[in-house]
């Protein structure tokens, strides 16, 4: 059994509201896995029960083989935390920070002071050493409890949206630095509600929504099974030719939906593989639709997202 | 899943290199010495790792050691223009010798330098710690925290001690200063160490209502104002909840026996937490036995009572048996008893003190303070855990979990 973080029937029950509810989670050692869901789908709990910092109400929670509930104190040994907000000490410079929580650790002096300058260094902020935390911009703040997080070398580290509230520059180097940490052989759980984050990060996701998993695996498996459930964009040349275009498309066969959007563009559900999808092109110019761009909808993960989030419907992938 | 250790699939060593990390760290783990050397070893580490913060953020810069600076220089202007007044009181005093009045003058100074220093812990205490939780969940570094293995009942005491290091060293630099009374004499330095020991277990307990508060009340500002509340409650509370019940048993203090609407006098318990109660006793013990202090203290305790007017001072023994003077009542005493072997299989009746408790006036010493600072401490010692299950993330008291579980509720969504 390789999973290092292990969830099994994990329950949170807020006040008679379920935060969670049955959730199962396996992540294998050595991946970046996304725990993808929108706002109020149980990822912090779930996240913060595993960080120790929540019991769970049922449930099992494991971080290398260590029970959360029974053993808190090892597993933060082992674990790295960083929350979705948090704040940083007033009066406190950036090394004084690493070394503060390297003596939370109990890490000697010497071993500290090697500690906090490979640290910095990874981070990035090996130049920042003797500013004020307070001082530094929120991206740099963003690393630095990353890099508090790193102090006692944690196999795993628990990211809670860590991306959130940071411009497109520091979200790059973020992504270069969680890299960086699994080529280090750290395992890596992220939280996010914002897809395309994660998506060229990870390595596997789970889709959470009302406390449960709805999908879960490698990014290539979950688009290989949304390859059935795909939206195709068509622009035409000449808007004239829309009506005759929801003819044509209607008629074809795998084809759930075809909706014309305002601004002409045509939304096509399409079930078909990829040889359909081809066949489907194929079969609309030779109609002799002026066809201009045809494309897979931007983001598939994206889709998959919205489809199995959908509040009203549900859709539990198998 | 149990601790075993994870399976290397066969045919794929290759991710053998992955693998060993938790199994390494597992293996840390169970090395690790057991028990109750590790329990401490972690312990003080982390109330180091927490003082050694709190402190450096205090500490830094010219600012904390310009007060201190100023605040010494008032604590020193404010002992001059005691001695002058006091000097000028003596001065109109035409019997006695000039060693009596520089006594007089040395116990006026130590009595004011006491009083002002019970003053400013009884207001800067609560101030100091009352922020040292909430502002931990206000700046949402707690969490940060408590996600080390450091223990939360080193957190608090690391907070608890640092945010009060800086109290201590403003009263322990006032002890050079105290010092100018032996020049003046009538104050020995049993009785400045008694007057400290008073100011420290206040400033200990006041401090650990300061953050019990921070650690029951999300805010400062909240943590901060009920915490005066019951700075308040303890000492004009206590002193005004007295006096009511002094008065209604139908007179104010001695021989107040089964006159008013309230039959018997006020327990001592209800000022032990007062530190002026306290340092009145401390004062009584610096004074002839005579004055004000004395007579204020002795309303509170029946054994702490001048000599001289029902016995001979000296220790002429007198039988206190109950029924007499002010047995129930509370009030004059028959004074001191020397040590006589009890009668077998009676108990030796507890109004007696021994010799050696006697001052040379004939005042009984330390009948109230030390319950005042064992009080103290022992409010430290319980509000401290209290702290500690209220700052423990998942170990909360029944009492504090709808309010923190809609709160975490909030943070999760």
């Amino acid at each position: 059994m390789s999973a290092i973080v292990r969830t099994e029937g994990l329950v949170k029950r807020y006040d008679g509201t379920l935060a969670v509810a049955g959730l199962d989670l396996d992540v294998e050692e050595g991946e970046i896995f996304g725990l993808v869901g929108p706002n109020g789908a149980g990822k912090t709990t779930t996240l913060r029960i595993l960080a120790t910092l929540l019991d769970p109400s049922g449930g099992e929670a494991e971080i290398a083989g260590l029970s959360v509930r029974r053993n808190p104190k090892e597993v933060r040994r082992v674990l790295g935390f960083m929350p979705d907000v948090f704040g940083v000490y007033d009066d406190m410079k950036v090394w004084e920070y690493l070394d503060f929580f390297g003596r939370c650790y109990g890490l000697p002096a010497d071993r500290r002071r090697r500690l906090i300058g490979d640290l910095l260094e990874l981070v990035d902020l090996a130049d920042k050493r003797d500013h004020y935390v307070q001082s530094l911009s929120r991206g740099m703040q963003q690393r630095l409890c990353l890099a508090h997080a790193l102090v006692h070398e944690p196999s795993v580290l628990l990211l809670d949206e860590p991306a959130s509230g940071l411009d497109p520059r520091a979200r790059v180097e973020l992504r270069e630095l969680l890299r960086e940490l699994r080529a280090m052989g750290k395992t890596i759980v992220i939280s996010s509600h914002i897809l395309p984050e994660l998506e060229e990060l990870c390595t596997s996701v789970a889709i959470v929504d009302h406390g449960r998993v709805l999908a879960q695996g490698r990014v290539s498996e979950i688009e290989r099974r949304l390859r059935a459930g795909a939206v195709l964009r068509v622009r035409l040349l000449d808007h004239a030719d829309l009506d005759r275009a929801r003819e044509h498309f209607e008629a074809q066969p795998d084809v759930a939906s075809v909706n014309v959007l305002d601004d002409g563009t045509i939304e096509i559900g399409f079930r078909g593989s990829d040889v359909e999808t081809a066949k489907l092109l194929g079969d609309a110019v030779g109609a002799g639709l002026p066809i201009v761009t045809f494309a897979r909808a931007a983001s598939d993960l994206e889709e998959l997202f919205l489809q199995v989030t959908d509040r009203d419907a549900p859709v539990v992938l198998q | 899943m149990t601790g075993s250790a994870p399976e290397i699939v066969e045919g794929s060593p290759a991710v053998e290199p992955v693998v060993t990390a938790p199994v390494d760290a597992r293996r840390r783990l169970v090395g690790r010495p057991a028990g109750i050397g590790r329990f401490l070893t972690e312990g003080i580490g982390g109330i180091v790792a927490v003082g050694v913060k709190e402190l450096r953020g205090r500490m830094r810069g010219r600012r904390a050691f310009v007060i201190l600076t100023v605040y010494l220089l008032l604590l020193g202007t404010f002992a001059w223009m005691m001695e002058m007044i006091l000097e000028k009181e003596y001065a109109t005093i035409l019997s006695g010798t000039a060693a009596f009045a520089s006594a007089q003058i040395g116990q006026g100074i130590f009595i004011a330098l006491m009083m002002l220093e019970t003053l400013l812990v009884v207001a800067l205490a609560p101030a100091f710690t009352a922020g040292a939780i909430s502002t931990e969940r206000e700046k949402q570094t707690l969490d940060l925290l408590a996600t080390t293995p450091i223990s939360s009942l080193a957190i608090v005491i690391g907070k608890l001690f640092s945010a009060l290091t800086y109290l201590f060293i403003l009263v322990f630099a006032s002890i050079p200063l105290t010092a100018v009374v032996f020049v003046y004499g009538g104050v020995s330095p049993d009785d400045v160490i008694r007057g400290y020991a008073v100011v420290l277990a206040t400033a200990l307990g006041l401090g650990s209502v300061g953050l019990f508060f921070s650690a029951l009340v999300k805010r400062t500002q909240a943590a901060t104002i009920i915490s005066y509340f019951g700075v308040l409650a303890v000492t004009l509370g206590s002193y005004f909840v007295f006096y009511f019940w002094t008065s209604m048993t139908g007179g104010g203090g001695a021989f107040t026996n089964g006159v008013g609407p309230i039959r018997g006098k006020p327990p001592e318990v209800l000022v032990y937490l007062n530190p002026y109660y306290a340092q009145a006793d401390v004062m009584c013990g610096v004074e002839n036995g005579f004055g004000e202090w004395c007579t204020r203290i002795a309303q509170v305790t029946d054994n702490s009572v001048l000599g001289g007017t029902t016995t001979n001072a000296g220790g002429v023994t007198v039988d206190p048996a109950p029924g007499v003077v002010g047995a129930d009542g509370g009030g004059f005493k028959p004074m001191p008893v020397p040590a006589e072997p009890a009668v077998p299989g009676q108990p030796e009746p507890d109004r007696r003190v021994a010799q050696d408790d006697v001052s040379p006036f004939g005042v009984v010493r330390d009948t109230f303070w030390p319950k005042s600072a064992v009080s103290w401490l022992v409010v430290a010692v319980v509000l401290t855990l209290a702290s500690v299950q209220l700052v423990s993330p998942t170990r909360r008291l029944r009492l504090r979990l709808p309010g923190s579980a809609r709160r975490s509720m909030r943070s999760s969504i």
